[in-house]
């Protein structure tokens, strides 16, 4: 190629070639430096302390690392004015985009480094830009953004580098920190960075790469910037850039949506899709800020284009590919997938916030979709029933029509119970205010009987009740989801179950309950203003409400009798039953229904189809049943309902257990499940306990107690049952210890004593093979551990009175203390420790709840540690030092343990004993393990409280380690600074005594010491 | 599917045999004793394999009836397996999967399309070739189950890999296999060192098989 050149363009091609390479070179070595300097993990072993590695960071930043982005800003800026870019010129382009994006990326060191400072060092991942005051010049100039833009908007076509001017420009989308002097300065920034984005997006059509880098951006732009910055810009400035959301929000929802229809690997547009729904949330959520209603536009559309992407055509677009062909796929769907409802639950949740913004749109809407589609529903199904009845047996239905519609549904329903109402974890759910100023705006307007009327008629069509249009629209949406419902039911009656979709079924009642836990007998005083018709229709003493809960509960029973078999929606089916009764004037009224008592009658029975039920569902459907006993009856009622729901329970079990022969026929089946299904309804009734029928439930569980204790000796050989009796135990300590008084308690720690001996008693020297040698064969060790660590929580948790909730009940008689916790949890762990191996510990739960235990016993019982059997006492101490090397949680509990230990060997002062020989050695280990190791931050108390005690106790040993460390110190100026830092470490404790004060005092100067000189032994 | 009682039903057979324990030893002379001449019957049933299960059930026939007369008393009727619906098993719970009795080691549910119903996909392992079966069904199906029982009995012999038990009924039977691998080693050592120890007999579906051993309560 050269020879067709004359001499001086083969000189110039030579020079610019040299000047390529060269460019190449520095950009390789600066890329190297900084990942260099950039965090710990990156660095180089090259034997030095963190505390040097942090110093470099810190300079190097300040200095050089600005001046490499001066200087890769010059590159770039000279690349972006060139037109036509050689292949090898736009590579080099390319490693110098990719520099300035690690430049801003960069996890900036604050200038005092404080205590946290190896944890600041090491984090690196989405870290938003934080300079110090001193890049001032360099990032606030304007020519910077502006270069990133375009610099981007000359290479968006190639997707790698567009992946690094993006993620540039997301980084500047993050500025913030002391580089503002002034919020002025601070708006100027955001408002030259908007308008560069919109020159930047507007009018083109965005690739398919550029949907996640760009919503970044906007997601960085309004989770950095405070709102009064946001508002302060420009108002034309602000709409455009909230004009544009709305339009990159709609058009990244379908797109994501043609995504999904592909069934793309990659969905960038989801993600950038969900990027964008989720900064919304964050824009609205903190609206005083904007003048009412600015919003409301904007939410209408894109809770339209959501509603649009996922109904089927002819109103929506789903499964439309691009050039609009249907495409529908019958996949295999496993139960380890998500539900829709919580798989996309951030997109719902934003969705649903947009939707009560624009209430006055989207509730009508949902309203309308819901009803035209359960019409369509209806005819569907009453079509396939006429077929088959014409001609039974064929077979041929095409659910294509039924399976569109289950799926507008399904998308309906989970948008309409994002929209009405929150999911709350422990605190009282609210009705949204949107709502509620929606429904009171318009209830001058609305006929109540009409609207109770359309409420209380699901079966009929909303349209054929006159005035239908002036009722109120949130309780014509709950009623269009009825309607969904009584469809459905009617659906079942007519045989034709095959038919429906367990999904939809999931999804209503799910909706429901999530409906029933916020609106239901809602609680006036909790609001300042109600809505007249929901007061009307679920307040308190209302025929609206004592009619919606027949409704409920006969749909919770219909639920339950044919879809035992789809186990997710029984357990939505009975987690509705909860929420009915689990609230006192909720359960009130459901004890009112006959069908309560009959579901209660039924169940005791053992019959079918209840009994088909899986066992957590039939658990939890025990718990409603117990739960519901305890709502206001008059005494009489009140004994008849124990009698129909407990009473059986207990009768036939002691008819099946005191049957003569029973030790021969226990291995019969219809036995072995006869005692299944009792101890799987103790566990149920275990999980009922609330402070207020503890005394009831706990005297009426002991009786069960004593007697699971001699179907241990007649199961001992069927693990299943073993299992599950000691389960039972778990529960009840679970739920009910905390509530004991002493003498309650103490029956509780005599039977699980029994329990325990007769456990032992038959596990002595067991050894067996069994086909599933996995964790599950342990569970029984599990489930022992858990049930000490039960009983230990008492000592943490107690909410008991003296038997405050047993005053009335039984005169107090716990003069002599026959058992205690500590020989209970002793007894438990001489048993446990000889079973617990190495290879044990590899199982994490049979391992978490090891060390929970054995912490927990040494910071209750120190006092029993020393006399454990010799064996005992050194595997406990083994497994100690062995938990410091692990996890740290389990690394943790061990610290723990240690301190307690440590003080009941200063309280004994016995100097030779083995306990005392033990903390001398773990004395070592925690100094190393503070001193010489990279610390983790959390682990500093717990750390520095064992390590504390330790050295109360080893005074002249800690001495020692420290002369030792110190002599190894070769350089002066680190021996001076760690003795002067050893001395001030313990001047406030000389000498160190077990006293709060000194305690506290030593962790406060462990912080600093960790803080001046952590860093400076812990060596890369 | 259901099986004749006979083997199973064993234990069941004799309720008013209690194994006290201060008969024990006498109890083990004895039968011992005994052991020797009854050796000799089983040999030649040894070699006609599944013979000696019928034999062995014709044999235990008169007790069996006598016992009947108590209804609830031992198996009568009782069939090897019963039915489940699918939804209602549980993992670590037992099923019959290709004739052959199995525990649940894995147990997942799946279904065709959003809307579909379920189906419930079910791996066990054979309990006693330790082999692994797999079946898929729709969750509103019935499977079998099958009657799992475990029984110890004390060691009093090993002979030509044959377990010699002493039953509660102070019988000793001699069919059942030492068992290969590890625990089989383990008895054949405890035996050695002169430990008494028990073996867990596990059997289902006319088959059975020693699965656990443990120390005899002193």
């Amino acid at each position: 190629m050269a020879a067709a050149l004359g001499p001086p363009e083969v000189i110039a091609q030579l020079e610019n070639a040299a000047k390529v390479l060269m460019q190449t070179l520095a950009c390789s070595i600066l890329t190297a430096l900084l990942s260099e300097f950039s965090s710990s993990s990156k660095t180089s072993n090259i034997g030095l302390s963190m505390e040097f590695h942090g110093n470099c960071k810190r300079v190097f930043q300040e200095e050089d690392l600005r001046q490499i982005f001066v200087l890769t800003v010059e590159v770039l800026q000279e690349f972006s004015r060139r037109e036509n870019l050689s292949a090898q010129m736009s590579s080099v382009f390319q490693r110098y985009l990719a520099l300035a994006n690690q430049v801003l990326s960069w996890n900036f060191l604050p200038p005092n480094l404080g205590r946290h400072y190896i944890a600041m060092f090491e984090s690196s991942q989405n870290v938003l830009l934080k300079p110090t005051e001193c890049w001032r010049e360099t990032l606030l100039d304007s020519r910077v953004m502006e270069l990133f833009f375009t610099v981007h908007r000359k290479i968006r076509e190639d997707s790698d580098m567009a992946q690094d001017s993006l993620q540039c420009l997301a980084q500047l989308a993050s500025l913030h920190g002391p580089i503002f002097p002034d919020e002025g300065s601070q708006v100027d920034y955001l408002a030259h960075f908007i308008e560069g984005l919109l020159n930047t997006i507007n009018g083109i059509e965005i690739e398919d790469s550029e949907a996640v880098g760009i919503s970044s951006i906007i997601s960085n732009l309004i989770t950095v910037f405070p709102r009064n910055v946001l508002t302060a810009i420009p108002n034309e400035l602000f709409s455009s850039f909230v004009n544009c959301l709305t339009h990159l929000t709609c058009s990244f929802g379908r797109s994501a949506a043609l995504e999904e229809v592909l069934d793309k690997d990659d969905m960038v547009y989801m993600e950038a899709y969900d990027k964008l729904l989720e900064s919304w949330l964050t824009l609205v959520q903190d609206d005083k800020h904007f003048h009412k209603g600015f919003f409301t536009q904007h939410a209408v559309q894109v809770f339209n284009s959501y509603i649009q992407c996922h109904l089927a055509a002819p109103d929506g677009t789903r499964n439309l590919t691009a050039n609009g062909v249907a495409s529908r796929e019958e996949e295999e769907i496993s139960e380890l997938q998500e539900d829709d409802r919580d798989q996309f639950s951030d997109q719902l949740a934003s969705v649903g916030m947009l939707g009560r913004i624009a209430a006055e749109h989207c509730i009508p809407l949902l309203t309308s979709l819901l009803e035209e589609r359960v019409t369509r529903l209806h005819g569907q199904l009453q079509r396939h029933q006429q077929q088959l009845l014409a001609s039974p047996g064929s077979s041929t239905i095409d659910n294509k029509m039924l399976d569109d519609l289950y799926e507008d549904i399904h998308w309906l329903i989970l948008v309409t119970g994002y929209l009405l109402a929150d999911d709350t974890q422990g605190e009282t759910p609210l009705i949204p205010p949107g709502i509620m100023e929606y429904s009171i705006k318009h209830s001058s307007e609305v006929d109540i009987n009409t609207t109770l009327q359309i409420l209380g008629s699901p079966g009929e069509k909303a349209s054929s009740i006159p005035g239908y249009n002036r009722t109120d629209s949130v309780i014509r949406l709950l009623s269009a989801v009825l309607r969904v419902s009584e469809v459905e039911s009617r659906a079942i009656r007519a045989d034709l179950t095959h038919l429906l979709s367990p999904q939809m079924g999931k999804d209503i009642v799910w909706f429901l309950k999530r409906w029933a836990k916020t609106y239901l007998l809602v609680n006036e005083k909790l609001y300042d203003q109600i809505s007249l018709p929901f007061s009307t229709a679920f307040g308190a003493d209302t025929e609206g409400s004592q009619w919606i809960i027949g409704y409920l509960l006969q749909k919770v029973i219909s639920n339950l009798s044919v879809w035992s078999s789809e186990q997710d929606l029984a357990n939505d089916t009975v987690q509705l039953l909860v929420t009915l009764v689990e609230r006192r004037e909720r359960a009130n009224l459901v004890i009112q229904c006959e069908n309560w008592w009959n579901l209660a009658k039924q169940f005791a029975s053992r019959s079918p189809p209840l009994n088909f039920l899986s066992s957590p569902v039939q658990r939890t459907l025990m718990k409603a049943l117990v739960l519901g006993g305890f709502a206001h009856m008059d005494t009489e009622t009140k004994q008849q309902y124990w009698t129909e729901v407990l009473q059986p329970l207990q009768q036939r079990f002691l008819r099946v257990i005191n049957q003569e022969n029973f030790q021969q026929m226990c291995q019969q089946e219809e036995v072995k499940q006869e005692i299944t299904a009792t101890l799987e309804a103790l566990c149920g009734i275990a999980e009922a306990t609330q402070i207020d029928n503890v005394a009831i439930l706990f005297n009426f569980l002991m009786d069960f107690l004593t007697n699971c204790i001699g179907l241990m000796e007649v199961y001992k050989n069927t693990p299943e049952t073993v299992n599950l009796i000691i389960e039972v135990f778990v529960e009840v300590a679970h739920k009910q210890i905390c509530y004991l008084g002493e003498s309650k308690a103490m029956n509780l720690y005599e039977a699980c004593l029994t329990l325990l001996q007769v456990y032992s008693k038959n596990n002595l020297g067991r050894q067996r093979i069994d086909v599933t040698a996995e964790e599950e064969q342990y569970q029984d060790l599990l489930l022992i551990m858990e049930l000490l660590t039960n009983l230990l929580s008492k000592e943490f948790i107690d909410f008991s009175d003296t038997d405050e909730v047993f005053r009335g009940h039984e005169p107090g008689q716990a003069a002599n203390r026959p058992v205690s916790a500590a020989d209970v949890v002793l007894y438990g762990v001489n048993l446990i420790l000889p079973l617990m191996s190495q290879d044990l510990l590899k199982f994490p739960t049979l391992c978490n709840q090891y060390y929970k235990l054995i912490t927990f016993i040494c910071e209750i019982f120190p006092e029993k540690i020393p006399q454990l059997p010799e064996d005992l006492f050194k595997s406990l101490m083994y497994s100690l030092e062995l938990g410091m090397t692990m996890s740290s949680e389990v690394c943790q509990l061990c610290l723990e343990a240690l301190t307690p230990l440590a003080e009941q060997c200063a309280k004994a002062q016995e100097t030779d004993s083995p306990l005392f020989l033990a903390t001398r050695h773990f004395l070592k280990l925690v100094f190393d393990m503070l001193v010489l190791q990279k610390h983790n931050t959390e682990m500093t108390t717990a750390a520095g409280e064992a390590f504390y005690t330790l050295v109360c106790l080893h005074q002249a040993e800690y001495s020692e380690l420290v002369e030792t460390l110190l002599s190894s110190q070769q350089d002066p100026v680190i021996y001076q600074r760690l003795a002067d830092a050893f001395n001030k470490l313990t001047a406030s404790s000389t000498p160190p005594t077990l006293d709060r004060k000194q305690k506290v005092a030593f962790l406060k100067s462990l912080e600093e010491f960790m803080a001046n000189v952590g860093g400076l032994l812990c060596v890369k | 599917m259901c099986g004749p009682g006979g083997w199973v039903s064993r234990q069941g057979v004799h309720p008013q045999c209690k194994f006290s324990e201060t008969s024990a030893a006498a109890a083990v002379e004895a039968a011992a004793a005994a052991a020797a001449a009854r050796r000799q019957r089983l040999d030649s049933r040894r070699a006609d394999g599944v013979e000696s299960l019928r034999s062995r059930e014709l044999e235990s026939k008169p007790l069996k009836m006598a016992d009947d007369l108590d209804f609830e008393t031992g198996d009568a009727g009782a069939s090897a397996t019963f039915p489940m619906q699918c939804s209602a098993l549980r993992k670590n719970g037992f099923v019959v999967l290709k004739g052959r009795p199995c525990k649940i080691v894995e147990m997942s549910t799946s279904k065709t399309g959003k809307h579909g119903h379920a189906k419930v996909h079910l791996v066990g392992i054979d309990i006693f070739t330790g082999k692994k079966y797999e079946d898929i069904c729709p969750s509103t199906h019935n499977m079998d189950v099958p009657n799992i029982k475990r029984n110890d009995f004390q060691l009093i012999g090993i002979q030509d890999g044959y377990l010699s038990l002493l039953q509660d009924s102070g019988e000793v039977r001699e069919d059942l296999r030492l068992p290969e691998g590890d625990l089989g080693k383990e008895i054949e050592q405890k035996y050695d060192c002169g430990e008494e120890i028990l073996i867990t007999v596990l059997s289902a579906m006319t088959e059975e098989a020693a699965v656990a051993i443990k120390a005899m309560a002193k």
